[in-house]
This record gives structure tokens, sequence and C-alpha cells, in this order.
């Protein structure tokens, strides 16, 4: 498939004016947003590889963020110059993928949905246990503490999940993964290796998810270890990227950008977590009647120009 | 011989599919597998293919044993196969599904450019070539099988099973079917056809074997062995035999 000019060129012009961003305003606010939307592009991004390309619905995603968090947050304030300390966390999570990822995709079907799903609980309450306090940011990080580094790191990170994902895509490795997807029958019999193309994708997935966490251990001031945990790290990004289109390129672009303003101005609105339940509700219904999240929806009502990577369905 | 299957053998519980069969496929020739419904020739098939294990016995490919491998290593050991109810990569387009058996199979490549005109190609070939965008799922019964034989095809196997391709087609279409096999024999590929469309089986095949519940009847010329008492017999049962003799 050849390289759309047409598209890297807006790609590039929103990334270009993205990066003007803190020179217009140093509203805190605003900038928090921004990081907390890339956040969650780099984040969903990465969920959307194993389980949108590949197939592969893995619950256990938090386990690689906080992996990631953990690592970069302790190699950092351990030290460490911090982009080693972020790429140390990003290769743990991954190691840690391919180390339980091997007999993980021995499980079928529901069964390594729920398998992924323990894993990662049994991690956090090992955590939780292990390392009950809170690392607080030291006096001379709070001291020089902006938010304008943490922006440009999160649009970083947003940009290499994009990138990611569209070279996939365009590869043999999307090739592998979405045959895997349909059928492994077949994709066995044409030749696809299944396991190592599960493998492969599961470790992608993790390393971006690790390098989410990483960055998110230098946002924040205070993390509670377990917390970073949470299955929310899982269930967010699964949100985000049904409601936006699974297995696309902008659905959780859509979906985060969405996900963010709803939940800022739902945390406003009602009282406690009671937004969690909001989210919970929005995604059945996304399921039940929008199982292709608001990309499809959009695709069939109107056009829009979108990194369209499912074919327009023709005669049917 | 380029297929051999020795004393194959394959039980599901208590259910014998494959009964120590001993099958050989001849380099070049289009061979008809015949039985009826349950006799086991999906299973052989699916053996052959990886997907099953036997319980014992063996097959070799042009003498090495590939009995234990994987099923993508048979692939690139140069055996394709289709699906009886066919088994496309729905959400992807047909040329994207052909692409996947060009890149992955014996002649592999990571150069998409290259997947790309080797399944355009394919697909001229096999007449697909309009519907090339369309999403998989969109393509009719017919399409899909012919989907299923150029994805097949591009992986450049030396050996191709075909599971009942001709199941629902006209007469017209399955005259096409005959004629595209034979060519895919003439481009220098061995054939193991299962059919129930027994003047397809009479047309394309230079031999015929026949089993039934796992075991092997008969086995010769296809016109002989669709005339003999045990494969009369046991698709349409033993007093059917007696009334097609009289």
């Amino acid at each position: 498939m050849p390289y759309n000019w047409k598209r890297v060129s807006i790609f590039g012009g929103i990334i270009a004016l993205s990066a003007l961003l803190p020179l217009f305003t140093t509203r805190s606010d605003i900038l928090t947003w921004s990081c907390l939307t890339l956040q969650y592009i780099l984040l969903s991004q990465s969920w959307n590889i194993i389980a949108g390309c590949a197939g592969q619905v893995n619950l256990g995603h938090a386990a690689f963020f906080g992996l990631g968090a953990l690592t970069t947050r302790y190699f950092w304030l351990g030290g460490l110059p911090f982009p080693i300390a972020l790429l140390s966390g990003a290769v743990i999570a991954t190691l840690f993928a391919l180390l339980i990822g091997i007999p993980a995709f021995r499980l079928r079907g529901i069964y390594f949905v729920i398998g992924t799903l323990v894993l990662a609980e049994i991690l956090k309450v090992v955590i939780d246990t292990r390392f009950p306090v809170a690392s607080v940011l030291p006096a001379e990080i709070l001291a020089t503490y902006s938010l304008v580094p943490r922006y440009y790191l999160n649009l970083m990170g947003a940009v290499l999940a994009m990138i990611s994902v569209y070279f996939i895509s365009h590869s043999k490795l999307g090739l592998g993964m979405m045959a895997i997807r349909e059928d492994e029958d077949a994709a066995k019999t044409s030749g696809v290796g299944i396991l190592q193309y599960k493998l492969i994708a599961f470790a992608i997935s993790t390393f971006l998810a690790g390098f989410a966490g990483g960055i998110f251990a230098f946002y924040m001031v205070a993390i509670q270890p377990g917390y970073v945990f949470s299955p929310v790290w899982t269930f967010d990004p699964v949100v985000i990227v049904y409601i936006g289109g699974i297995g696309t390129l902008i659905g959780p672009v859509i979906g985060s950008v969405f996900f963010v303003l709803l939940k800022q101005w739902l945390s406003l609105h009602l009282p406690g977590g009671l937004h969690l339940a909001v989210f919970g509700v929005l995604f059945i219904l996304v399921v039940l009647y929008m199982p292709d999240g608001f990309i499809e929806a959009i695709r069939r009502y109107g056009k829009i120009i979108t990194f369209g990577e499912k074919p327009p369905m023709q005669g049917g | 011989m380029m297929l051999e299957m020795e004393s194959l053998s394959k039980s599901f519980g208590g259910l014998i599919a494959i009964n120590r069969l001993d099958l050989d496929v001849y380099a070049g020739e289009i061979l008809g597998l015949i039985g009826p419904n349950g006799s086991g020739k999906t299973t052989l098939f699916n053996l052959i293919s990886g997907l099953f294990k036997p319980d014992s016995g063996k097959i070799k490919l042009n003498g090495i044993d590939i009995t234990h491998l994987s099923s993508h290593k048979i692939c690139r050991m140069g055996i394709a196969r289709t699906f009886q109810l066919t088994k496309p990569f729905a959400q992807m387009t047909t040329l994207e599904n052909v692409m996947v058996g060009k890149a992955f199979g014996c002649a592999p490549t990571w150069s998409m450019r290259e997947a790309k005109e080797e399944a355009e190609k394919i697909l001229k070939f096999i007449g697909l070539g309009e519907k090339s965008m369309w999403r998989a799922s969109s393509l009719g019964v017919v399409e899909r099988k012919r989907l299923e034989i150029a994805r097949a095809l591009a992986t450049k196997p030396k050996l191709l099973l075909l599971d009942e391709m001709m199941a629902g087609l006209t007469p017209t279409e399955v005259e096409e079917a005959m004629m595209l096999v034979k060519k895919i024999r003439d481009s220098g590929i061995t054939l193991v056809v299962v059919e129930h469309v027994m003047e397809a089986i009479l047309g394309i095949s230079d031999r015929v074997v026949a089993i039934n519940a796992g075991e092997k009847i008969a086995e010769g010329a296809p016109q002989n062995v669709v005339c003999e008492k045990k494969v009369i017999e046991a698709y349409l049962g033993e007093e059917a035999y007696t009334d097609f003799e009289s």
C-alpha cells in the first residue's frame, strides 16, 4: 500500500500545530487536558494493536502500564537519566509480556480474556502489598516541575503510537495479525505462524503501554504503586477504542478526545465515581448498537476525511 | 510419489475417523477423493494440513516426514488447501486475503508491493480482478470459493487440496470450475480433489480413491471406481447396488 501523501501531510500539519500549543498558552488546565488526551491516545492505540489488529482481547493491559510506570519511576528517582528510565520501563513491560504471552496464548477465546485479567489483578495485589507507600517527587524535582516538557513527551508518545499503528497496518505484520484476527485456521494454513505473530503484536502493544506508563510516572507528582495497576488503565482504553472504532487508525484518537472531555464534564457534575457508571453504560450501548464505533457510524451517514483503513463496503 | 500416508489413524473420543489408511498421491496428477458424508475426507485434509495430529501413522511429503509439523510450516513446504465451508478473512479486502497467501507462503515476502502485484495477478487469473477492493464479507458464495483458491494459489503450493469446491454450483459453474482445476494442474500443481459431484470427478481426475468410515474401499480409474459395488453401497446402501445390477 503506497503512502498516501495527502494524509501524511495532514497528519504532519496537525503535529506541527500541536507542537506550537505551549507557545500560545501557559494555562495549566489546557496543558493538563492536552496531556491527558495525548496519554490516552497512546494507551488506547497500544491496546488497539493487540485487540483491534490481532483480535486478542487482552484485559490485563494495566499490568504493562503499571510495570512501565513503576520501573521508570524508580529508575529515574534512583538517579538514572530519564530517557533511559523511560526506555527501561517499556522494555521491562515487554519482557514480562513475552514471558506470560507464551503460556497465555495457549488459552483460547474467553479463557485468554479472563486469564489476562487475572494476571493483572494478581500483579496489582502483589504490588499493593509489597509497595504500599506512595512515591512522591523529591523537592529538587518539584521545584522545576513544568507541564511543558511533559506535554511534549505526551505528544511524542501519541505520535509514536500513531506511526506504529500506521506502519503495522501497511506491513506484513498487519497482514499476519489481521489474518489471525479473522480466522486462525485459515491463517495457519496460509503460512502465518500464529504464536509468533500474536507475540509480536503483544510485544509492540505492551512496549507502548509501558512507554505510556513511563510518561505517566514522569508526569505525576505522587504515585501510589498499586494505582498504576488499577483496572481503569485497562478499561479506559477499552472503552475509548470501542467508542472510537476498534481496528481503525483514527478511532482511538476520536475516542480519546471524546473520553477526556466527557470525563472532565461528568466529574464536575456528578458526585464521586459516578462517571465510571456512565462510561459503563455508554460502553454497553456502543457494543450493542454501534459495535464499529463512531468511525463506522459516521462513514455510514456521511462523508468524512479519515485515515480510512477499512475499505468501503460495495454492493452489500 | 509426492505425498505418502502410511497407516494413518485418527479418532475423536470413541469415534474412529481415519482407520489405518494408506494413501499415495503422485506428482502431477489430479487425484479424486470420494466417499459419503462422514467418511473422513475432510479429516484427512485436516491431518495433511496439520490442523489435526494423527494418533498414529506417518505423512511424508517428497520423502520428508511432515506428520508433526505445525500447519504454517506445512504450508511453507508446499501444501495448500481450501475449506469446505469457506473461511475468508472477512473484514479484509479480497486483495488483502490473497496478499496473505503470497506474503506468508512458499515464496514469502516483506514487500507489500510484491505481495499486491502477485495477488492482483492471481485474482485476474481466477476471475476476481474487478472485486479486489471489495471487503471479502460482501462476496457471494461462488466468489468466496474462488477467493479460497486464489489465496491458496498465492502460497505457491506444490500440492493443492480442494475440499468440495463444486458444492452448490450450477452446471455452468461446475464446467468453469473443472476448467480451472485443469489450468491449475497445467501450471505444475498436483491436486487432490474431494467432490460429491460425480461428473466433475469423472471429468477431471486421473485417478480416484474412495473411502468410507476412514478406510480405503476402492482405488483406480475414475469410471471403474464409481461403478464398484462397495462404492455404490457406501453411498446408497446395500439394496441400491442390487437395483443397479438389475
